[in-house]
């Protein structure tokens, strides 16, 4: 029987490695090309709209529906705690500081990421496979310019956008759910929201949104525009920017929540 | 003019091998062989879509290994270029489809662009399909309107790959017959890669043949039909007996 060789690990772990520092180098060129535009700017109105109706408009029942549940289910985890604490009326401070800082940004972007992010990448993969990319720069149209800028724009506004109604939907469902299992009225329930949470408990989740927009529109960009080999290749493009995304949100939620407190 | 010289591409195996040509101001170059044979990577290089490895391409006197995307953006808006598998963007109609070159580098009315659409796809014989999805269209349609884009600015250099490929006959030779009169409107320079041997010599100037990533012809179509080497004989003839 063959004994596998000592250098197995150390191979992998070196090819991995490589792998990983090809795709930051490849988002950190995208970047790179991105923020050169933004100097002077070109972006295609048309396709800037499409993609705001696509991205925004199309995401709103399901950001709705999580938002909602993600609410109740906050105060459903409490609920035990705050009977026996008797500490009912810190329902709302409590489901909407969550809410704001936290839940509310971090479960938006991860939906986003799965419906937003995916299907742009299989989209650009798709562009990719089948050449149109290729005819842009062969009708001297830049691929950033046109594609990757209005789909930059679009992620990062519609998932802040997103964001303020999910978290306001989020405490519409805390709310109601605070209502039936503890009792807690809702003016009870807006009085500890209205004392206890400050702007800034809303601004920070938002600054997050942000940046969980940008980061989630340059992955599925990277993704998409360095798919390979057919349709295979683009299943394969969609997974890793999902993936990438995901694990870059979890990282940027982390280093935010430090450095924002 | 477009001047090659020893071109080197690799993939995973060779695909150009130091392939020189030129092709002369206002003549159209059929570029012919088997598949694989590194046409369309030539062509993709010739545009600047393809870095090279080895080799220069001038187009125009410029050296394009030299320029940067933006640079090679100011030569494309004097190129046309029909791809092999059409590459027509899916989420805009056909109408859309041709207006595009035109309404992102000429300054034009939109009555201009209609018009100028509505001829181009008059010419490819689908007129009235501006407002078709390109998902409804037949390959030979997509073909026909991946022409109609590529010919709708009337650029001074055409790249044509595969342009009556899955096309019957008759419009075959529309096709072949749009390219010389557009050729001659504008005095274009057009280098056309196709399957369809007989039918690109009737319009070809002069032909160069391709194998396995390498220029073993250049010379007139009637040089072709009688050339020495018994691999060009065979392919341009059609034999199925031969070194091929």
């Amino acid at each position: 029987m063959n004994r596998p060789s000592p250098l197995v690990i150390p191979i992998r772990l070196g090819a991995s490695t490589l792998i990983l520092a090809h795709q930051i180098g490849g988002l950190a060129l995208l970047l790179a090309r991105i923020v050169a535009r933004l100097i002077r700017p070109r972006i295609d109105r048309h396709e800037l709209i499409r993609n705001l109706h696509l991205m925004g408009v199309r995401s709103v029942p399901i950001v709705m529906a999580t938002a909602a549940f993600t609410g109740a289910i906050m105060v459903v985890q409490a609920a035990p705690l705050l009977v026996r604490f008797n500490a009912r009326e810190w329902v709302g401070w409590g489901a909407t500081y969550t809410t704001f800082r936290e839940v509310g940004p971090l479960l938006i972007a991860l939906i986003f990421n799965g419906r937003v992010g995916a299907n742009n990448a299989a989209e650009l993969g798709t562009m990719v496979v089948t050449e149109q990319i290729d005819a842009l720069r062969a009708l001297a149209i830049d691929p950033i310019n046109y594609l990757v800028l209005p789909r930059l724009i679009s992620m990062v506004f519609t998932l802040f956008a997103l964001t303020i109604l999910g978290d306001a939907v989020a405490l519409l469902g805390s709310m109601l759910t605070g209502y039936v299992l503890l009792d807690v009225s809702p003016r009870t329930f807006w009085n500890s929201v209205s004392t206890m949470i400050e702007t800034w408990d809303l601004f920070s989740g938002l600054i997050k949104s942000t940046l969980f927009g940008g980061l989630i529109a340059l992955t599925s960009c990277h993704f998409g525009l360095t798919v390979r080999g057919g349709a295979p290749g683009v299943g394969r493009g969609v997974n890793a920017a999902v993936v990438a995304a995901a694990a870059g949100i979890f990282i940027v939620d982390y280093l935010c929540t430090f450095i924002l407190g | 003019m477009i001047r090659v010289q020893s071109v080197h591409k690799r993939f995973r195996r060779h695909v150009l091998k130091g392939v020189s040509l030129e092709i002369k101001k206002g003549e159209v170059f059929a570029l012919i062989g088997p598949g694989a044979s590194g046409k369309s990577v030539l062509f993709k290089s010739i545009a600047g879509l393809l870095p090279i490895d080895d080799g220069s391409i001038e187009v125009d006197r410029s050296e394009i290994t030299q320029m940067d995307e933006f640079e090679l953006a100011e030569l494309r808006k004097r190129m046309g270029y029909l791809f092999q598998n059409y590459a027509l963007f899916d989420f805009l109609t056909v109408g859309q489809n041709i207006a595009f070159p035109l309404r992102r580098l000429l300054n034009l009315s939109d009555n201009e662009v209609a018009h100028r659409v509505a001829e181009r796809l008059e010419r490819v014989n689908l007129s009235g399909f501006q407002d078709r999805d390109i998902r409804q269209l037949s390959g030979g349609q997509k073909k026909r309107v991946g022409f109609a884009r590529a010919t709708v600015t009337k650029p001074p250099i055409r790249l044509y790959d595969e342009p009556t490929a899955g096309l019957d006959p008759v419009t075959s030779q529309k096709i072949y017959d749009l390219i010389l009169a557009d050729q001659r409107e504008v005095g274009a320079t057009v280098v056309v890669i196709s399957s369809d041997v007989a039918g690109v010599m009737t319009i070809a100037d002069r032909v160069g043949m391709l194998l396995r990533g390498e220029l073993i012809f250049e010379g007139t179509a009637e040089e072709a039909q009688r050339a020495d080497d018994p691999r060009v004989l065979q392919f341009v003839h059609g034999h199925t007996e031969g070194p091929l």
